[in-house]
Order: C-alpha cells, then structure tokens, then sequence
C-alpha cells in the first residue's frame, strides 16, 4: 500500500512538475548542459466481459499508471550518456516497483558507426523501443499481437552493447540503418510471465539469460516509405519452485526451465502521405525450452500481425484504427505432456485473439494528450502462453468475445 | 454591385498570398564561424537535423538549432526533412526517451537563431533568407542538380611528387571542391588520400575551369596517382 501511494505521489509530482517547468528543461553541471525529461501516464479500461491485462476491467479498472524519469548530457561531441528510471502498476504487474529502464553510454565515431553499452533499450521492429512512451503513439495500447503490454520486459532492453550505423546509398537508393546487440535481459518478477506462471502453483524467482539481435531497416527512395526487418536469437534461463505436478499435495519442489531454441523474426514497413501514416508488422517468436530440468519440453509457437492507420485531422486531433491478428500453439512433451494436452487449433478462442481498434487522440497541447479507443476482440489467446488474459482474474472462465473501453491521458516534458 | 469592381482587390489579395508563401520558402543555413565548410548538401542537412550524424564530411563538429515555429521553421521543415513538426517533435522525443539523442535547442525567432550560433561553437541553423547574418558565416547549399550539370572546360594534370613516386607511393585523393558561378575553383578540400598526393592534387585542381551556372556548386573528385605509369 505504501509502495502505492509513493508511486502515485511521484507521478502526480512527475505531472505537475511537467505541467509547471515544461520551458525548462536542463540545467548545467561541470560546465555541461544535462536534459531532463519525463513522463507519466494514467488510464482506465473498461470490459464487458473478461478481465483483461491482469485487471479487473470488468468491473472498470484504473490500476493502469505509468511513468519515467530521465537525464542525459552530451559529454563531448561524440559522447552521450543518460538513464532513465521507469515505473508502473497495471492491474497486477508491476506494483510500482522501480527499474532502471535504460542507462546508456552512446559514442557515435562516424554516421555510419557507433557503439552504445549499459543497459540498452532492445530494438526490435518498429515500436519495442518506444511501446511504453504513450505520448509517442496514436493508439492507447499498440497492436497486442506485437507489443503486448504485459510482457513488455521480454524485450524492452538488454544490458550489453549496441552497435549502430546509417549508410547513405548511392544512386539515390536511400539509406540502411542498422543495429546489432548482444546483452543479458532480466525480467521483473512482477511482470507477465511470472505472474501466468504462478496460476500454474508455480513461484519464478528469476527469469532472464543472453539475447542477441539485429535490425535492418531502410528509407526507400519512395519518399517516406520505410520496410526492415529483426531478428533476435535468447537463451533464457528460469528458476523456482512449483507444486510437483505428480503429487500435488507434496511439498514444493525446484522449478527451472532453459531455452533451446528460442527466437524472434520481425519483419515490417510504415508509410507515411500526408496526414496518413500506414504501418504493419509480423512477427513470429518461435520457443522452445526444457522444462523441470530437461524432463519435459514445450514447443511454443506464437505468431502476430497487424496493419495500422492513423490521420491526422487537424493540429490537435487524430484518429486510428488498426486490426491485430495473434495466434499461438503449444506442445508439451516428455513426462508433463499428459498434463498439458497439446493445443494446436488457432481456431479456438484459447488459441488466438483478434482484435479490431479504433481509437481518437486529442492533444490538449504539445505536451498533453487524451485518447479514447475501442478493443473488438475475439479469442482470449491464454491456453499456452500470456498475451493480456489470465485465469487468476478471471476465475468463472473466459468468454469468447470482449470490447474494452480504453481511456488514457499522458503527459511528457 | 458589379462584380468587376472586385477583380482588382482580389488580385491584390491573392497576389500577397502567392509572395507571402514565396517568401516563407526561402531560408538559408547559418553556422557557427568554428564550422571549416562553405557548403552544405542537402541530404547532410537532413542527417544533420535529424541527429543521424553530428559532423560534416570535412570532420566539423555540429550541432543544430531549430525554431519553434513560424514561416522560415515551416519552410525549412518541408523542403528539407519533409516532415510536419508534429512529427519531427515525436521524432525527438523517441531519441530522448530512449537514450538515442537529445532533444536540439529550439528558439523563438531568427534573431534567436543568429545570437545562439554566433556565440555556440559548432552551432547550424536556419533563418529566414531576409535576416542579417552579422557575426555568423552563411553556408551555401549545394545543388545536385547543377553539379551534375557543370562540365569540366579546363583540366590540369597534378604533378607527381618525384620522391614518392619512386619509393612507388601512390593512391586516391578524394577531394570536394567549390566552384564559383564563373566556372573557376574557389575552394578545395581534401577528403581523403594521402596529404602530399592531397597537396599536388589541390595545387592542380585550382586551375580548373567549369562551365558557368547562377549559383555556386559544390562536386568531388578523386585522382589516381599511379607510380608504376
């Protein structure tokens, strides 16, 4: 509870210290200009039916805070160094518990080469890096097929190292931007995955290992068309306990899972006329991991697309809508494989959630914004792998279609 | 009413628009006088503004300086990002909020603009073309169009340098140079190569001679020095 109320003190002082210094925004320290920057967003969602991202929305649920603080100063002409700490309460992830969400050293030796190292934010198509920065974005939540919030420290950052470029290609064929990483990501035990986990008897107290990557992408020659693509190969290791799935009423015994073949393909383009801006991505994220100290093993296979529209009307309205397609397989197999039958129909509504948008965003002015969007959606996609619906809160079972009432208002300075 | 009696007023009007818009499109680039370049083409603008690079080809540290808002802002967004400032305003928050940039020094008005680069080293910016430009250097900006136009008239073969061609030392010399609307070489910039081939190839390439244009322009050239001919 007291965690609670700091939080929501910080991010009502992050809200009125934005609302009252925005102009100001620096300071200087040994001689160098530090930037401060923040942000805070709060929302509420409303459900008809299940409760969804930990929520319970049914009811209308306002547990849905985040916020952010960041510095940084140019040290030189070609050094950058920052960290921003980040926080947040959703439903029950999170439970405004601080993380230090980057905190970089970015030297930058030419246009077409630079290294960055600490913990890094993981690029990885078109909006991994930014999904939390609200004020970014049209819509109040991104396609959740892609960007689910709930897992948001599956690949929000690494701690490890960065190398980055941008090419200028000849003959007026645009130019290629690339990053490769490597690092170690952690979860938050107060985060989706952990939390799906425990509906299972199980307790992670740890969840994290190797992540490496690259992204390619490229400004095409057709003005303001932009196609790329990601690729990230883990090695995740997670450890606990959990109740021994032979007997039940035993005591807990250790629990640990470790990938063996665990990896991300992105691919998307975003195009942009006018007031227009068209995006779409797919992604697939292929896992399969031993599971119980290599007594058991799943092959989890989880797929998503979406296409995006968003126009800008005037100065301070837009308007959106995107549809978002999510399916996900599983199959166990090895000695827990009689408890966990496989689940390979995405026609079912356990296997797949599709999820129709439409959204409108008002910028009160440069720095404040309120949205107002609606989620059609069919499928609950929970039986193998998290993705927004979660049997704890919602324990009379699920039902197969939801609309869901978002409203969110963010502030940054 | 007759209605003729109105065509007169609405050309005056109409006439004041089609300036004012005129007007609003001219902007010029201004520089800090640390910055070495004379010239800027207008992709390094771009990189330039949107923090993909921070220095110019010669090596010049810079860093860029935005208004807020108003004609020669508009202007300068359109013909040189493309991109509204709604979107170019996005764009630095996602740098800023990720550790990937930080957010460039925006200033009210072009009088802003100049005091700010004249006195900040390294510091580019824009203003509308009409503003005095006492205390900052203006940078012409190159184009394309007409260096692909310009022909060579005069060329004027390097020396060799005798030593280094018998220790056989030779190589590229990648150099930029600018030409003057008359056709003559006003400025020469050694880009890549080796200094002393850099120097032989500078001293040559100044008594070049391209065909005339309205404007000044901006190419680069390489020159092979080849020991063994």
């Amino acid at each position: 509870m007291n965690r609670r109320i700091v939080g929501l003190g910080f991010a009502w002082a992050c809200f009125c210290a934005g609302s009252i210094t925005l102009p100001a925004q620096e300071f200087k320290l040994f001689d160098r200009t530090v930037q401060v920057h923040g942000f805070v967003s709060q929302g509420f969602i409303y459900t008809n039916d299940n409760n969804w991202l930990t929520m319970n929305t049914s009811q209308g649920s306002a547990a849905f805070t985040d916020f952010g603080l960041n510095l940084s100063s140019r040290i030189t002409d070609r050094l950058l160094v920052g960290a921003q700490v980040y926080d947040r309460n959703l439903g029950q992830l999170g439970q405004y518990h601080p993380s230090l969400d980057w905190a970089v050293a970015d030297y930058r030796f030419k246009s077409w080469f630079g290294v960055r190292g600490g913990k890094v934010k993981t690029t990885l198509g078109l909006y991994t890096d930014t999904q939390d920065l609200d004020f970014l974005h049209v819509f109040a939540l991104l396609p959740q097929s892609i960007y689910p919030t709930d897992l948001r420290d599956a690949t929000i950052a690494h701690l490890g190292g960065d190398i980055y470029g941008n090419v200028s290609l000849k003959h007026g064929l645009g130019d290629l931007s690339y990053t490769a990483y490597a690092g170690h990501r952690s979860d938050s035990i107060y985060s989706g995955y952990p939390y799906y986990f425990s509906s299972f008897g199980a307790h992670i107290t740890s969840f994290g290992g190797l992540q490496y990557g690259a992204d390619l992408r490229w400004n095409t020659p057709l003005k303001a068309l932009l196609i790329g693509a990601s690729r990230m190969n883990e090695d995740i290791t997670g450890k606990g306990s959990a109740i021994n799935p032979f007997n039940p009423g035993a005591a807990l015994v250790p629990y640990s899972e470790a990938s063996k073949a665990d990896w991300v393909n992105q691919f998307y383009g975003e195009y942009t006329v006018g007031r227009l801006r068209i995006d779409s991505e797919y992604r697939r994220y292929w896992r399969n991991q031993e599971l119980f100290s290599g007594t058991s093993q799943s092959f989890g296979d989880v797929r998503g697309w979406y296409v995006s529209g968003a126009y800008r009307i005037c100065k301070r309205l837009q308007i959106g809508s995107y549809y978002s397609r999510y399916t996900v397989t599983n199959v166990v197999a090895g000695a827990l494989s009689a408890f966990y039958p496989p689940a390979t129909d995405t026609s079912l509504p356990a296997d797949h959630d599709y999820d129709k948008v439409i959204t409108g965003r008002v910028d009160l002015n440069r720095f404040w914004n309120l949205k107002i969007e609606g989620h059609f959606m069919n499928g609950y996609g929970s039986g193998p792998y998290p993705n927004g619906f979660y049997t704890q809160v919602n324990p009379q079972g699920f039902k197969p279609n939801t609309i869901a009432l978002v409203l969110k208002t963010s502030l940054n300075f | 009413m007759n209605n003729y009696r109105l065509l007169p007023l609405v050309a005056v009007v109409v006439g004041v628009c089609c300036l004012g818009y005129a007007l609003a499109g001219e902007v010029k680039l201004i520089a800090n006088s640390s910055v070495k370049a004379d010239t800027i083409s207008p992709s390094e603008i771009r990189r330039v503004f949107l923090e993909e690079n921070n220095s110019l080809r010669d090596g010049t540290h810079v860093e860029p300086v935005l208004e807020k808002d108003g004609a020669a802002h508009q202007a300068f967004l359109r013909e040189y990002l493309g991109r509204t400032d709604d979107d170019l305003q996005t764009y630095y928050r996602a740098l800023a909020f990720t550790g990937r940039g930080s957010m460039p020094k925006q200033l009210g008005s072009d009088a802003e603009v100049v005091a700010y680069v004249a006195k900040t080293r390294g510091a580019i910016g824009y203003v509308s073309a009409e503003t005095s430009a006492e205390g900052v250097k203006t940078l012409a900006i190159e184009d394309a169009r007409n260096s692909a136009e310009r022909k060579l008239i005069t060329r004027v073969e390097p020396a060799y340098p005798e030593t280094l061609k018998q220790l056989k030392i030779g190589g590229t010399v990648r150099l930029q140079l600018t030409v003057a609307p008359k056709g003559n070489v006003e400025n020469v910039q050694l880009l890549g190569g080796n200094p002393i081939l850099g120097e032989a190839a500078t001293n040559a390439v100044k008594r070049w001679v391209y065909t005339p244009n309205h404007s000044r322009t901006t190419t680069e050239v390489s020159i092979l020095f080849d020991p063994s001919r």
